[in-house]
C-alpha cells in the first residue's frame, strides 16, 4: 500500500483530515490529467467537482488492490466530467489525448526542497507584489474584489500585482534551475 | 478585447474562486469563458504555477483548490 493508499480508511469513514491529505497528494497529477482540455474546459472546475464528488462517493469506493485506487477513480471521473464538456460544446475538437485513460503528467515537482525555494523567492518580492499574491495564497478561493480590499488596492492593481508577483517568482525559480512554468 | 483587459481576465480566471449552479454545479469562470482558447492554455499554466506555490506555503500542503473544496465539505461556505 502506498502513501495515498494509507488515507483511503479515514476518507471512507468521513474524516476530513484524511481527505485533505489525499487532496494535497493527488492534486498536481490529477491536474496534469486535465492538461490536454485546457483549451476548452475551464479545468479548476472540474477539479472541484471532481475532488466533491470523490468526497461524495468514497463510501461506496471498493479498492481493487492496486495501488492509487481512489486517484485512478478521480482521474476518471474528471476525464469524463471534461469530455462531457467538450463533446457538447465543441465535439470536433475531441483529441487522442483527451480520450487516453491513463494519461499522466508527471512534470510536476512536489519536493520539499522547491517549497524552500519558492518561500525564498517570496521572500524577494517587493512589497505590494506580495501583499498581492499572499492574500491569493493564503485566500485564493475567496472574492477577488474583497482581496484586493484587504490589501488596499483596486481590483486592477491587485490583479497586476499577482500577476508580476508569480512572474517574477517564476524567473527567481528559474534562476535557482526550477522550472515550474509561468509567463516569461 | 485590449491587452489590459486580456491580462485581467486571465488573472481572474488563475483564482480558485467557482460559483456553483442551484444543482450544486461548480461553474466555469465567467473571466475563462471570455477568453480565446490560446489564452486558455495561459490560464492552465498559470493556474498551474499558482497552485504550486500556495500548496509550498500551507501548513496542510493544500493549494487554494484544496481548501475550496475542503471548506465546502466541512460547511464553511
Amino acid at each position: 500500500m502506498n502513501d495515498l493508499d494509507s488515507h483511503l480508511d479515514g476518507i471512507i469513514a468521513g474524516d476530513p483530515h484524511a481527505f485533505s491529505l489525499w487532496v494535497a497528494g493527488v492534486e498536481p497529477r490529477l491536474r496534469g490529467r486535465l492538461r490536454s482540455f485546457a483549451a476548452h474546459v475551464d479545468t479548476e472546475a472540474v477539479m472541484q467537482e471532481t475532488l466533491l464528488r470523490i468526497w461524495q462517493t468514497a463510501g461506496r469506493f471498493e479498492p481493487d488492490g492496486k495501488p492509487d485506487g481512489l486517484l485512478r477513480l478521480a482521474m476518471r471521473i474528471a476525464r469524463h466530467l471534461a469530455l462531457d464538456e467538450v463533446r457538447k460544446k465543441r465535439p470536433d475538437r475531441v483529441t487522442a489525448a483527451m480520450l487516453e485513460e491513463n494519461a499522466i503528467d508527471n512534470r510536476e515537482d512536489g519536493s520539499l526542497e522547491i517549497d524552500e525555494h519558492i518561500r525564498a523567492c517570496l521572500a524577494k518580492l517587493p512589497p505590494k507584489p506580495l501583499a498581492a499574491i499572499n492574500a491569493r495564497i493564503h485566500g485564493g478561493w475567496r472574492r477577488d474584489d474583497d482581496l484586493a480590499d484587504r490589501v488596499g488596492m483596486t481590483l486592477n492593481t491587485f490583479f497586476q500585482n499577482v500577476s508580476r508577483a508569480r512572474a517574477a517568482l517564476a524567473e527567481c525559480l528559474r534562476g535557482l534551475g526550477v522550472n515550474l512554468g509561468g509567463a516569461r | 478585447m485590449n491587452e489590459r483587459d486580456r491580462r485581467r481576465l486571465i488573472e481572474a480566471a488563475v483564482s480558485a474562486r467557482r460559483e456553483r449552479n442551484l444543482d450544486g454545479v461548480i461553474l466555469p469562470h465567467p473571466a475563462w469563458a471570455d477568453l480565446p482558447e490560446a489564452d486558455r492554455e495561459r490560464i492552465f499554466e498559470e493556474t498551474r504555477l499558482q497552485r504550486r506555490i500556495e500548496s509550498a506555503i500551507d501548513p496542510r500542503r493544500l493549494s487554494a483548490t484544496g481548501r475550496a473544496v475542503l471548506e465546502r465539505i466541512t460547511g464553511a461556505r
